[in-house]
């Protein structure tokens, strides 16, 4: 099935952005312009909401015509698409979204045309699924683990690892003590919050190079 | 393709001219009439890439331009901005791609670099110290009395002698210089392991146009380069970045965690140092002879680079964070190496400096005086987009270690390291090969400051000096 791979499902909505003349400014513009400013670290709605492990929102003009040989194309609207690779299956993550973030939700999907809100969440499942496409690629970088899981298994890999470099070479029975400790502290620690990056990266990187 | 003009390409593109002096001369052009009567008075003086079978010259001399002096030059306008953005930007510019942060940025480099008035990069490189001074003399006396250039600084570069015999050694006791890649059409003897793996484990030429402009490359498309074709074309861009080298740091670093590492001993202390690299210090892949250098492997250039990562997915031989395994992953990254031909560099350059011999160090020399002194190495690139290749390269493999998955590991001795930071060494249960992890990285090299230089053909050269350059 194109939209599940492994645990992992993605999502993929076009919603037609609502064409009213009288809008001012636009409601394509008024999307874009919350885009914007949406946060994008732990504050964001896909951070606060369960299961995202990455989404992207774009707002979508029309076709680009590029010249000659190609024919001249329009979309009969704007749309506003969402992609996200979440977890579980679909009414659970949506209904996620739903109750989570309906204040993000309906800022950006008020301006579509047909949305009902999202506190009605029989029919926002029904809006957004007669939006869906199937998804045929997913982010490269998701593997088959919850989000949970991977949070958990970074933490995990970053406690193990300071754990080797501070007692590799030390007495094995003593080594096996502290290990026992660590464990259970580690065990006990809560899952790291998503949407909180690593350690700082010094450097520029992303579509910075051109 | 057809056999490269090598009459047309400046010489430093073709080959490694394998001299062991050299002087790189920064200079400023305060006339642009007279920087062209430069250029062409040194036209017939630039050394080709001619073959030598009269025999080696004593010196060589070649010529690159940056942006800013192909500003000062008087390029048409239309000309100037089809060059690379990054060309256009400069090394200072791109400095937050690059890393250039914390030590390695522009408070801490040659006062040359730091204010964009580098218009050219002249190269010498000499057989002799004789013959350098030599020709710097005469490109002196022809900057003099053309009145084309001001000379703003010059930096020495010399290969390192031990017991009387010219080394391929830098000041960290490495042999250096091996496997720079292979090019279709580039006449040279070639060897396996250079240019790219072929899905039958064979190596066969990279694209042209990986090195040139004006050629295919890997992804049979031209590389961005400045108009007219004619200016770009059998020209490429060279990357000069001056390495100081802790020389102090380093050995300090290797001797207190080898203490640690395996049996602690001598040889243990030369087995950790060939982790770090991915090469013995006498230069023997760790990937062919986990052991024990080898001699007979890292003087035989049929088999100095002819090795893959397949079979050591788990870095215990060659680590996966390994400096050589970083840079050119070969086919570590699984699709028969496809992944990184478009990522490869040529690599020119020279030690600086003063070699400290490690017998004494250890024992006589304070690491921050060992430190303290002006040495480290010259570093050159040579790619047809610096982007795509050079940066590429440091921002992330040197910088980063997510294609490697190592996270946000970064290169051993070339990274810019900070707090809690690590270096991980894969092992086995063999007891003289163990995991090991280093930790409190210092910087083991510091940038000194460089810059990206356009290197263009003669036939562009010629067109420069004439005024001749026209973008329509």
């Amino acid at each position: 099935m194109a939209n599940q791979s492994g645990s992992v499902y993605g999502l993929t909505l076009l919603s037609p952005i609502l064409d009213d003349e009288r809008a001012v400014p636009s409601h394509d513009l008024q999307i874009r312009k919350y885009l914007a400013t949406l946060p994008t670290g732990a504050d964001s709605p896909f951070a606060i909401a369960p299961g995202t492990h990455l989404a992207r929102l774009v707002v979508m003009d029309d076709v680009i015509y590029v010249g000659m040989p190609a024919c001249e194309e329009h979309l009969k609207s704007k749309y506003l698409v969402f992609e996200s690779n979440c977890d579980g299956d679909l009414d659970t993550y949506l209904t996620g979204l739903a109750t989570k973030v309906p204040q993000h939700l309906d800022a950006i999907w008020s301006h579509c045309t047909g949305y009902p809100g999202a506190s009605d969440v029989p029919a926002f499942l029904r809006y957004m699924k007669a939006c869906q496409i199937d998804t045929t690629f997913f982010f490269a970088a998701v593997n088959d683990k919850s989000v949970t899981d991977t949070l958990v298994a970074l933490q995990t890999q970053r406690a193990v690892a300071d754990f080797i470099a501070t007692h590799q070479g030390m007495d094995t029975a003593q080594t096996q003590r502290e290990f026992i400790e660590f464990l259970k502290i580690l065990k006990a620690a809560p899952p790291p919050a998503p949407g909180v990056m690593g350690p700082h990266r010094d450097i520029k990187t992303g579509g910075r190079n051109e | 393709m057809s056999r490269l003009n090598a009459t047309d390409l400046q010489g430093f593109v073709l080959r490694g001219y394998n001299m062991p002096y050299a002087r790189y001369c920064f200079l400023h052009f305060e006339d642009s009439q007279r920087a062209c009567t430069l250029i062409h008075r040194l036209l017939p003086i630039i050394t080709t890439g001619q073959r030598w079978d009269q025999g080696k010259p004593q010196s060589t001399v070649n010529i690159a331009f940056t942006h800013q002096g192909l500003i000062s030059l008087e390029l048409p306008i239309a000309t100037l901005i089809s060059f690379p953005v990054e060309f256009q930007q400069g090394m200072l510019e791109r400095g937050g791609i690059l890393g250039d942060t914390g030590v390695n940025s522009v408070e801490h480099w040659d006062p040359v670099w730091r204010d964009g008035q580098v218009h050219a990069w002249l190269g010498i490189h000499a057989q002799s110290p004789e013959a350098l001074d030599a020709r710097a003399t005469e490109m002196q006396a022809l900057m003099t009395e053309t009145g084309g250039a001001r000379l703003l600084d010059s930096q020495d570069a010399a290969a390192i002698v031990m017991d009387g015999k010219v080394t391929l050694k830098e000041h960290f006791g490495y042999t250096d210089g091996f496997g720079n890649p292979d090019y279709l059409g580039v006449c040279r003897s070639t060897h396996p392991g250079q240019g790219k793996l072929m899905p039958d484990g064979t190596w066969a030429p990279l694209a042209t146009g990986e090195l040139l402009l004006g050629y295919a490359d890997e992804a049979g498309e031209l590389p961005v380069a400045p108009v007219p074709h004619i200016l770009a074309s059998n020209g490429t861009f060279m990357v000069y970045r001056k390495l100081h080298q802790n020389v102090g740091t380093f050995r300090h670093f290797l001797d207190k965690w080898s203490a640690r590492y395996g049996a602690g001993d001598a040889l243990a202390r030369e087995k950790l140092a060939s982790k770090f690299i991915g090469r013995w210090r006498d230069g023997t892949p760790v990937e062919l002879s986990p052991d024990l250098p080898d001699p007979g492997i890292a003087q035989n250039p049929n088999r100095s680079t002819d090795f893959t990562y397949g079979n050591d997915a788990a870095g215990t031989r060659c680590p996966i964070g390994a400096h050589i395994r970083r840079v050119h992953p070969r086919d570590a990254f699984g699709f028969e190496g496809r992944l990184i031909n478009r990522r490869r560099i040529t690599r020119r350059g020279l030690p600086y400096g003063p070699f400290a011999l490690e017998e004494d160090a250890s024992t006589e020399h304070d690491p921050a005086e060992l430190d303290a002194t002006d040495r480290g190495v010259i570093f050159m690139a040579l790619n047809a987009s610096i982007s795509r290749q050079f940066e590429f390269v440091q921002q992330q493999w040197i910088s980063y270690g997510n294609d490697a998955h190592l996270g946000n590991e970064k290169d051993l001795l070339m990274g810019s390291h900070g707090e809690g930071e690590k270096y991980v060494i894969q092992g086995d249960t063999n007891p003289a090969n163990p995991p090991f992890v280093c930790t409190s990285l210092p910087n083991f090299v510091e940038l000194r400051g460089g810059e990206y230089f356009f290197l263009p053909s003669i036939t562009a050269l010629g067109m420069i000096a004439m005024g001749l350059v026209d973008p329509r």
